[in-house]
């Protein structure tokens, strides 16, 4: 029973059409405009950026368009989220 | 499918969550489901040593209101019901097992 808790699913759902920062489990975050997903939480993302964090600071590839975002590495989920904005190089 | 553990205690308390991979966060527990995915409020995401990433540095990133993916996370615990202890091992071990 899980009384009046929130549901994580029922979270993401309410996430789409916004923008969207996903942690992968390894050095590796996206950010982008939920589009859609599925029972396995693979993920539909439009306007994307990838950041691939290294040391020394934030190494930045933009992506545009649309994704799909295999949920099997996926870590976390923050809805509204910026991402690793700070120090960041621009590719 | 009954859950091992009931999780509907720790709601509204601060739970300390390991992933595969080996990141960790800490954040007050909001919801959950069967599956154990979760969903964090006021978290923060513990950063680990760039040399070493099995060790922990004092540096945190905040993360706010976070859902964890249930296929990730290795381990659940209340915030005050763990601390980092001597290496039961002894001293020649501490380098590595």
């Amino acid at each position: 029973n899980m009384g009046g808790t929130l549901l994580p699913l029922e979270l993401i759902d309410r996430c789409v059409g916004s923008r969207i920062w996903i942690i992968l489990k390894g050095d590796k975050e996206f950010v982008g405009t939920l589009r859609g997903f599925d029972d396995y939480v693979n993920m539909v993302l439009e306007e994307v950026t990838e950041y691939e964090v290294n040391p020394e600071g934030g190494y930045r590839v933009t992506k545009l368009d649309q994704i799909l975002l295999n949920g099997n590495n996926v870590c976390m989920l923050v809805p509204g989220g910026d991402g690793p904005v700070a120090e960041v190089e621009e590719e | 499918k009954s859950a091992v553990l009931d999780l509907t205690n720790h709601v509204d308390k601060k739970v300390r969550v390991k992933f595969a991979g080996g990141r960790e966060v800490e954040g007050r527990l909001k919801g959950f489901d069967t599956l154990v995915n979760l969903v964090l409020d006021e978290s923060v995401e513990y950063i680990r040593d760039a040399e070493d990433p099995y060790k922990l540095t004092e540096e945190t990133r905040p993360l706010g209101l976070i859902v964890c993916r249930g296929t990730s996370v290795t381990l659940v615990c209340p915030s005050d019901g763990m601390a980092e202890i001597a290496n039961p091992f002894g001293e020649a071990a501490a380098d590595g097992i």
